[in-house]
Formats: structure tokens, sequence, C-alpha cells
């Protein structure tokens, strides 16, 4: 999975977001590091939803622009689950073989 | 947050890069993005932002509507192909005893060598395309 779709997922796993919204919050996440533009962000949340891991939670009209909002499916949930679950096994064996002592098991 | 149309029409220019389908599902959402990410009283989309819009674009094209495009000019040959059967089905018997024909020849004369690599796969796709001949296309 690309750090790009975790972000955007890891933000939905928050609540409902529109695209804006998932931007912002995964600037947040990642402390300022990743700043998705909007050309990135459609083709992951298509990609998403095609496959099911994500769906159209509701759309909105605020000052005559479309806002649609996302939402986690259960799928998604799953699937985020799983990745977070794999990249922290593999940050803890990096981090415990870098300082041996110093990682909390 | 902008009202400046000029950036609109510049935002839906590259926006109209992407496939029809694509956009009818999308547009009006990612200008939203777009515009509510654009700096107060800019005119421009950033290089940057364009840049992304034509990558993803040109991914979403060739992602998209290129196998659909493949499959699309495909049917429209069988269905050619199945308006004029009147010819198309003497042809394909013809070309099948002709391939037939070559095969045992070489064969039969022991210079076939490799040529059934090419022969039999031929004739296969030749028996193929006479049989979808007995019905036209669905849908």
């Amino acid at each position: 999975m690309q750090e790009a779709t975790f972000l955007i997922l890891t933000a939905l796993a928050g609540g409902d977001q529109h695209g804006y919204g998932i931007i912002t919050d995964v600037e947040q996440i990642s402390d300022g590091r990743v700043r998705l533009r909007a050309g990135t962000l459609y083709t992951a949340l298509d990609r998403l939803r095609g496959d099911g891991l994500v769906e159209v939670d509701r759309e909105e009209i605020v000052d005559n622009r479309l806002r649609r909002y996302y939402r986690l499916t259960s799928a998604g949930e799953e699937r985020l689950s799983a990745e977070a679950a794999r990249l922290k096994a593999n940050a803890l064996v990096a981090m415990s073989r870098l300082d041996p002592v110093g990682v909390p098991q | 947050m902008s009202d400046d149309s000029g950036l609109e029409r510049r935002y839906r220019r590259l926006l109209a890069l992407y496939p029809a389908a694509f956009r009818e599902e999308h547009e009006e959402e990612m200008l939203t993005v777009l515009i509510n990410g654009a700096a107060a009283g800019q005119r421009r989309p950033r290089l940057a932002e364009a840049a992304d819009l034509l990558r993803n674009a040109t991914f979403m094209r060739l992602r998209k509507t290129q196998p659909r495009a493949f499959a699309a000019r495909q049917r429209m040959m069988m269905r050619w192909a199945y308006r004029h059967r009147h010819v198309m089905i003497p042809i394909r018997v013809a070309l099948g005893i002709w391939i037939a024909v070559v095969t045992a020849v070489l064969y039969g004369s022991g210079r076939g060598g490799w040529w059934a690599a090419v022969l039999v796969p031929a004739e296969l796709l030749n028996l193929y395309l006479l049989y979808r001949l007995r019905r036209p296309l669905e849908s």
C-alpha cells in the first residue's frame, strides 16, 4: 500500500470527510510532510471506491460548490488495520535492531 | 477561497484532460478542492498542481479508456464481419482449407519444422472467428 493511500484511509478512519478535509487531515497526520494534490487524491479515491474500501457518505452544496463526503467501509477498516499492524511490526523490528535496549516490547 | 472565474475556467480546462466518465463523476468535487486550496487572489493554477492533474489524467486515460476502446473496436469488427457474413463465411472456410492444405504439404514433404507453431494457432483463430459468425453479437 502506498503511503498516500495509507494516509487517506487513516484520515477517513477518524470519521467521514470531504476531499479538502482529507488533504488538510493528511497534512496534519504526516506532520506537514505529505500534502496531497487534487489529481493524486482523486485517483486514489476513485480506486479505493472501486475496491470497496471507501464509499460516498453524502453530498453537500456549500457556496455553490459540491462537497462529497467519503467514509471508510468495513472492508476498508480491515484493510487499514492489517496494513497498520504490518507497518508496526516492521517498525518495531527496525527500532529494536538499531537500539536493542530502548524499545518497549 | 476565490470567486475569480478565470481561475475556475483554467482549472476546468485542466480537468478536461480526464476521461469523460471520470469527469462526470469527479469534476465538481475536484474543482471544489482546487478552489479551496487556492490562495486568495490566485489567478492561475500553480505549476505543480497543473502537473499533478496532467499526470493523473494521463494515468486515468491509460488505465481506463484503452482496454475499453480496444474492446469496442473489436466488437465493431465482429459486427462488421457478421453483416458481411455472406462473403466472410466463404472466405473463412477457404482460408481454413488453405491453411490445412499448406500444413499437410509442408509436413508431408518433411519441411514442416516449426511452422506448426504459426499454422496451428492461425487455423484455430480462423475456426473461432468462423464459429463467431453463426450468431450476431449480443447487445
